[in-house]
C-alpha cells in the first residue's frame, strides 16, 4: 500500500505528475479538437440547412465518412498523410527534409474532422428543433437576419443542440487517448509508459480509470447544469 | 335465482392519502348491463379496475361466478394470493380500456387471436375463423391485417371490443369507452355497445355520456367521493333520481351531452 | 497506372483483414448482448444489483475504449496468480483479451439501450396483457420483449456500427485486422492518403451493409411503438 502511495506521489520515484500532467494534456488537446470540431460543425450545419443540392450533398459525405471510419484510421492519415502532404507542399516551396504535424496538431486535426461530423448533425438537429413560430415571430418583428441569428436561431440552437454537443465532449475526452499513438504525451501514453517501466500496468490502468473518470463526470455535472440554465423559461414554476 | 355473475363486497381502496373508495359494494346478475356513473375522481374507474384485480382493494372481497379472488397480506400491501386463479377468472371477463391499449406490434387479427389461442389455449384455427366473424360484427372486417397505428381511435377501440369479446367472456367491463375519442368517432363505438347488450350480456359501464346509459343500461350506480351515492333501476337514476346529489349530476350532464 | 496497382493491391491486402473485423465484431456482440442481458436481470434484481450495474456502467462508458483494452491485456498479466491459472492460456492472447474488452464495453452500452427500450413498453399494452389473463411470463414473452427490442433495434443498429470502429484499437495489440493491416502499410510505403481510401472505403462498405441488414430487420418486425 506503502508502494503503491509512493508510485502514484511525486516524489522522485512517484509518477503522480506524469499522470497529472498528462491529465492536463488530455484536457488542453480534447477543447483544441473539440472547438475544431464547433466550426467544422457550423459550417457544416450552415451548409446542409441553407445550402445549394450540391452543398448539401458535399455535407453528407464529410459526415458520413468521418462518422463511419474508425477514428483511429483518421488519425493515422492526418499524422502520416498530414506530414506527407505538409512535405510536399514544402518541397514545392523550396524546403529540403522533412516538415512534420507534431502529435498535438495532427491529434487535434483528426479529432476535431471527426467531431465536426457528429456537431454537424447536432447542430443541425438542435436547429430543426426550433418551433417554427419562433422563428416567424422574429421576422414578424422585423429583425435582420444577422439580429436573428444573434438573438434567435443561435441561442435557440444552442439549447437544443446541448445534450448532443454534450455527449460530443464526451466522446472527444475519450477519444484523445488514441492521439497516444503520435506520441502525444497525454494520460493514456502516460500510463503506458509508467506501467511498462514499473511492470506494473494494473495499477497505472486503475490511476487511468481514476483519472478519466474524473474528467468525464466532472464535465457532465457541467453540462447539466449548463443544460438546466439554457432550459431557464421552459421549467414553469 | 342463479348465482350472480359478479359480487364485489366492501371495497376500500386508498392511493397514498386519497381514499378512493369508501366501502362500496356492487352486484351484477346474468343479462344486467349495470352503468356506473359519477364525476371525476368519485372512483368509478377504480371500482371497475378492482374487479379483475387490475387494482387491488385494500379491504373487500371480489366473487366472480362464485368462486372468490384469493387475496393475501404481504409486506403491508394486499396482492393477488394465486397467480394462476387470477389468470384464469381474468381470461373469463372482457376488458376494454379508454385508451384502447392495443398491442402495436400485432396486427387487428392478431390482437384479437392473442388471448385465445396464448391465454386460453385454444387452436389457432377455431380463433381466427371466431375473431374474423367477431370482427365482421364490429364492423372491421376489411381491417383485419391493418396494424393499430393505421386505424382512427373509434376503430381501434370496437378493435379492442372485438378482442375482449374473443375470449368468450361472462361479462364485458367497460372503462370510459369513448372518452379518449374524437366526438365523431362517439356514435360509431356506442352503437356496438348498444347491440352487445341487445344480446342480453352482462356488462359493466363506466361512462360520462348519460344519454346512451340511460338508453342501455337496466340499472344504475351514480357513485359520489368513493360511496354509492343512489342506486336502482336506469329509469330512476336518469329520469327522477331520489337524491340531490344524483339529480344535480344527472342534470348537469344531459344537459351537456344531450339525449341521442 | 502505377498509382490504380498500388490502391488495387493495397485494397486486396486490407481485404484480408475484413474476416478478423467480423470475428471482433459479431464475437463482441454477440457476447456482449449476453451479458447486456445478465446485466439488465442483475439490475432488476436487487438494490446492490442495480448498483453495481450502474457503477458498471459508469466506468466503462466514462473512460476510454483504449485504456480498457490496456488493463485487460497488459494489466492482468501482472498478477501470478492470473499468470498461474487456468484462464491464462486464453488471456495472453490478443484476440482473446480484445473480444472480452470489446464485449464489457458494448455490454454496458447494450445494457442501457436495453433499459431505454423496456422503459419505452407503453403502460396500456401491459395492462391489457394482464386483463387478459397473461401470466408473468407470458406478458414477458409475449408482449414486453418484442415491444423493447422492436423500439431498440435503431439504437442497436448504431451500437453495432461504433463495434465494426472499435475494432480497429484490437490493431494496437497486434492483431491484423483491416486497420492493423493499413498501419503496416502505411508504415512500409508513407502513401498514408491512399491507404487510408482503401481501408476508408471497406469500412463504409461494411456499414453500408449493417446499415441495410437492420433497417432489413426493422421492416422485418413490423411497426414499432414509436410509429403508432
Amino acid at each position: 500500500m506503502g508502494d503503491l502511495v509512493r508510485l502514484l506521489g511525486f516524489g522522485p520515484t512517484g509518477w503522480g505528475a506524469s499522470l497529472l500532467t498528462g491529465a492536463a494534456m488530455t484536457l488542453a488537446v480534447s477543447a483544441a479538437a473539440y472547438l475544431v470540431g464547433l466550426v467544422l460543425g457550423a459550417l457544416g450545419a450552415w451548409g446542409k440547412v441553407g445550402g445549394s443540392a450540391s452543398t448539401r450533398r458535399v455535407v453528407d459525405v464529410y459526415t458520413t465518412v468521418f462518422r463511419g471510419i474508425p477514428e483511429l484510421l483518421v488519425i493515422y492519415l492526418i499524422y502520416f498523410g498530414g506530414s506527407e502532404a505538409l512535405s510536399s507542399a514544402g518541397h514545392l516551396l523550396g524546403s529540403t527534409g522533412f516538415i512534420g504535424l507534431n502529435g498535438f496538431m495532427a491529434g487535434t486535426l483528426a479529432v476535431g474532422i471527426i467531431a465536426g461530423a457528429y456537431q454537424t448533425e447536432a447542430l443541425r438537429g438542435g436547429f430543426l428543433a426550433i418551433p417554427r413560430g419562433e422563428i416567424e415571430a422574429a421576422r414578424a418583428v422585423g429583425m435582420g437576419w444577422f439580429l436573428m441569428l444573434r438573438r434567435v436561431v443561435g441561442p435557440r440552437t444552442l439549447r437544443f443542440a446541448l445534450p448532443s454537443m454534450g455527449n460530443i465532449w464526451q466522446q472527444v475526452l475519450k477519444e484523445s487517448a488514441l492521439i497516444s499513438v503520435t506520441g502525444l504525451s497525454e494520460l493514456m501514453r502516460a500510463v503506458n509508459i509508467a506501467g511498462g517501466s514499473t511492470r506494473l500496468p494494473f495499477d497505472f490502468a486503475i490511476a487511468g480509470f481514476v483519472l478519466y473518470l474524473v474528467l468525464t463526470t466532472f464535465s457532465g455535472g457541467v453540462l447539466r447544469s449548463v443544460e438546466y440554465s439554457v432550459a431557464r423559461g421552459e421549467r414553469g414554476r | 335465482m342463479t348465482e350472480p355473475v359478479i359480487v364485489a363486497s366492501g371495497l376500500h381502496k386508498r392511493f397514498g392519502a386519497n381514499e378512493v373508495l369508501r366501502g362500496v359494494s356492487l352486484t351484477a346478475q346474468q343479462g344486467e348491463v349495470v352503468a356506473i356513473i359519477g364525476a371525476s375522481g368519485s372512483g368509478k374507474s377504480t371500482l371497475l379496475r378492482c374487479i379483475p384485480l387490475l387494482e387491488v382493494p385494500d379491504e373487500g372481497e371480489i366473487v366472480i361466478g362464485g368462486e372468490a379472488l384469493a387475496m393475501v397480506e404481504r409486506r403491508g400491501r394486499r396482492v393477488p394470493a394465486d397467480a394462476r386463479q387470477l389468470g384464469r377468472m381474468r381470461s373469463t371477463l372482457g376488458f376494454v380500456f379508454q385508451s384502447f391499449n392495443l398491442w402495436p406490434h400485432r396486427t387487428v387479427l392478431g390482437n384479437v387471436i392473442e388471448a385465445p389461442v396464448h391465454v386460453q389455449g385454444r387452436p389457432r384455427a377455431e380463433c381466427v375463423a371466431e375473431a374474423e366473424a367477431l370482427l365482421a360484427k364490429v364492423g372491421l372486417a376489411d381491417k383485419r391485417d391493418a396494424w393499430p397505428a393505421e386505424l382512427s381511435g373509434g376503430q381501434q377501440q370496437r378493435a379492442a371490443i372485438a378482442r375482449a369479446l374473443a375470449m368468450r367472456p361472462r361479462a364485458l367491463l367497460f372503462d370510459e369507452p369513448t372518452s379518449a375519442l374524437d366526438p365523431e368517432l362517439v356514435g360509431e363505438v356506442l352503437q356496438v355497445i348498444h347491440a352487445l347488450a341487445d344480446e342480453g350480456r352482462t356488462m359493466l359501464i363506466v361512462t360520462h355520456e348519460m344519454g346512451f346509459a340511460a338508453e342501455v343500461a337496466s340499472r344504475a350506480i351514480f357513485l359520489d367521493a368513493g360511496v354509492i351515492a343512489e342506486e336502482g333501476p336506469s329509469r330512476q337514476i336518469f329520469a327522477a333520481p331520489e337524491t340531490e346529489r344524483c339529480r344535480a349530476f344527472v342534470r348537469r350532464h344531459m344537459e351537456r351531452h344531450g339525449r341521442r | 497506372m502505377d498509382e490504380l496497382d498500388f490502391l488495387g493491391n493495397t485494397l486486396l491486402q486490407l481485404l484480408s483483414g475484413v474476416p478478423l473485423t467480423i470475428e471482433l465484431t459479431v464475437g463482441s456482440v454477440a457476447i456482449g448482448a449476453v451479458l447486456a442481458l445478465l446485466l439488465t436481470l442483475l439490475r432488476a434484481g436487487s438494490r446492490i444489483g442495480a448498483l453495481f450495474v450502474s457503477a458498471f456502467v459508469f466506468v466503462f462508458r466514462g473512460t476510454p475504449l483504449l485504456l480498457q483494452i490496456f488493463l485487460i491485456y497488459y494489466g492482468l498479466g501482472q498478477f501470478a496468480a492470473i499468470r498461474a491459472s487456468v484462464f491464462w492460456p486464453f488471456l495472453r492472447e490478443p484476440w482473446c483479451c480484445a473480444i472480452l474488452s470489446l464485449a464489457l464495453n458494448t455490454a454496458a452500452y447494450e445494457s442501457e439501450i436495453l433499459r431505454g427500450g423496456f422503459a419505452s413498453v407503453p403502460a396500456g399494452a401491459i395492462e391489457a396483457g394482464r386483463a387478459c389473463g397473461m401470466s408473468r411470463l407470458l406478458l414477458l414473452r409475449r408482449i414486453i420483449l418484442p415491444l423493447a427490442i422492436r423500439q431498440a433495434l435503431p439504437a442497436y443498429g448504431n451500437e453495432l456500427i461504433a463495434m465494426v470502429k472499435a475494432t480497429s484499437l484490437a490493431s494496437l495489440i497486434t492483431l491484423m485486422e483491416v486497420t492493423g493491416i493499413a498501419y503496416a502499410i502505411i508504415s512500409q510505403t508513407y502513401r498514408a492518403i491512399e491507404v487510408f481510401l482503401c481501408a476508408g472505403i471497406i469500412y463504409l462498405a461494411l456499414n453500408f451493409a449493417l446499415t441495410r441488414g437492420v433497417a432489413a430487420m426493422e421492416a422485418w418486425l413490423g411497426p414499432s411503438v414509436r410509429r403508432a
